[in-house]
């Protein structure tokens, strides 16, 4: 499965309510070495109720200028949310489906 | 001395660098169908390029990135790519109209025709991209365009009513003879003219060809802050010599030698010489900057290995995709249209893809992470965000209006 498949696609809760689309994944690299770098771990996806498009970065609270540009950026984002990997029940190409009594993280990246 | 030196022919190499055929061709238009009375578009439009050009450069210089690198990564491969195909067309359209303008400033010094002189562009300025080091390309065709500076020469030759010509200029106003559609239709094409795309490409690569560091910063700020209002002045000066000579006499201009009317007219011979001169370097410096800022854009997103400062065959991707755009743009060239015709809708369409660069550079020199500490200033922003709002209502116009007017007929 490629990225791809998953941004976009439609987020929906354990009793099939639309929850919104997946706008972004996250990774950590903090598991061991692999040949050459750090491997990437899933961590989760982060679900936006409006827009699957992108945050230009803005995600991070550390960019915050042009404040006109961030205003309307979060505003477009808002309600966006992070599920871990452990929530997420189907990861399907069109659908991903969310396991009942999952936590809805904050999806903004502190410093 | 050496410092003061290289500063000196960077911003020459700026004002040359700024003219090319788009801004000689709807300069002169604007000039003789409206006078000065779009003089401030020009104003506007050069202190849009500063700011890009001022945030684009210090992007590549802090982050080692050119501007399709960013945008690749910012807006991810999707977006990336359709805002890598918009600005890849206007590229395509802008290198066949410089090597027209090339062609026509040859016929215009020759006599033979155009279309017999395309080959020998195309042949020449392969050569220079596949074979010249890059600062010398540079600097070369930017001090000899410098010789545009004919133009401001010629309007004082005129002996025009300057107080005539202000009024025009400060009055702000849609001329009598003229409807609003059509004036605005222009004042947008004028801006894209100052503020192609390419120019940022190409400054922004050519930041990377250079190696600059931070500490080159000043000295690039030195060039664009003083290089292109020159040349912007240039490009004023030129719709001023139209307005003096073209507009009384109700010629309007379709064609290269009606550009360079004025300046025969006021200087003889010996003007009309220098100034096939600097239309053959500006257009010809331009011709190398489009076609080199094509091969950037490809290969900065597809991530092959670019720049001329590597030998061709360690970017051999690179320069057969610029020897292929070449080639579709003397192709464009051989179906017998009017490369003047091609200029003219090229600027337009370089104002509607605007906002496709404008935006993810504006964001990305806001980065912390990207710039650390060189991230916009508070007054360079609040430019940054007007400028925004500006070059998205262009944008936004330059279709609806474009159909209204019939292209400005």
């Amino acid at each position: 499965m490629n990225l791809n498949d998953i941004l976009g696609s439609d987020v929906v809760d354990g009793d099939g309510q639309r929850l919104g689309e997946v706008s972004d994944v996250r990774f950590a690299l903090d598991a061991g070495a692999g040949q050459l770098l750090s491997q990437g771990r899933f961590v989760g996806i982060v679900v936006s109720p409006r827009t699957a498009s992108s945050f230009l970065g803005y995600e991070r609270q550390e960019l915050s200028q042009p404040w006109p540009l961030a205003q309307l950026l979060r505003w477009w984002h808002r309600g966006s949310f992070l599920v871990l990997w452990e929530d997420i029940a189907v990861l399907g190409s069109r659908e991903v489906g969310l396991r009942p009594g999952f936590t809805a993280y904050d999806a903004r990246l502190t410093r | 001395m050496k410092r003061l030196l290289g500063v000196a022919l960077g911003i020459l190499t700026a004002i040359g660098g700024f003219v090319d055929i788009g801004d000689l061709v709807t300069n002169a238009v604007v000039g003789s169908r409206f006078g000065m009375s779009l003089a401030w578009v020009v104003l506007v439009g050069v202190v849009g390029i500063c700011l890009f050009a001022n945030m684009s450069g210090r992007v590549a210089a802090v982050s080692g990135r050119a501007t399709f690198e960013v945008i690749r990564e910012r807006l991810g491969p999707r977006a990336g790519l359709a805002n890598l195909g918009a600005s890849f067309l206007i590229n395509v359209m802008t290198v066949t109209a410089e090597i027209g303008g090339i062609a026509l400033a040859l016929q215009l010094a020759s006599g033979v025709s155009y279309m017999l002189w395309v080959p020998f562009a195309l042949l020449a300025v392969w050569l220079v991209v596949w074979r010249v080091k890059f600062s010398i390309m540079e600097n070369v065709t930017g001090l000899v365009g410098l010789s545009l500076v004919v133009f401001a020469v010629a309007l004082f030759l005129l002996k025009p009513d300057w107080g005539a010509l202000a009024g025009q200029a400060f009055a702000l106003s849609v001329p009598a003879q003229e409807g609003a559609g059509v004036y605005w239709y222009y004042a947008i094409a004028l801006f894209g003219a100052a503020m192609t795309p390419y120019e940022v490409f190409f400054f922004s690569s050519g930041a990377v060809e250079e190696g600059w560091k931070i500490k080159d910063l000043l000295q690039s700020r030195i060039n664009v802050l003083l290089g292109f209002p020159l040349g912007g002045f240039l490009s004023i000066a030129i719709a001023g010599c139209a307005a003096v000579v073209l507009l009384p006499a109700g010629i309007s201009v379709t064609s290269l030698s009606q550009v360079a009317l004025p300046v025969a007219q006021a200087g003889g011979q010996l003007a009309l010489a220098v100034l096939i001169l600097g239309v053959v370097a500006a257009t010809f410096g331009a011709a190398l900057e489009t076609t080199l800022s094509s091969g950037y854009t490809l290969a900065q997103f597809f991530g092959w290995s670019w720049g001329k400062f590597r030998r061709p065959a360690q970017a051999a991707r690179f320069h057969v995709s610029m020897i292929v755009v070449l080639l579709a743009g003397v192709a464009v060239l051989a179906t017998g249209v009017d490369p003047i015709l091609v200029t003219e809708y090229s600027v337009v369409f370089s104002a509607i893809a605007l906002p496709l660069t404008y935006l993810p550079i504006l964001v990305v020199a806001n980065d912390p992470q990207y710039m650390g500490k060189h991230v916009n200033g508070r007054a360079v922003n609040i430019a940054g965000v007007i400028y925004l709002f500006i070059i998205l209502v262009a944008s936004l116009a330059a279709i609806p209006l474009m159909i209204a007017t019939g292209a400005g007929a």
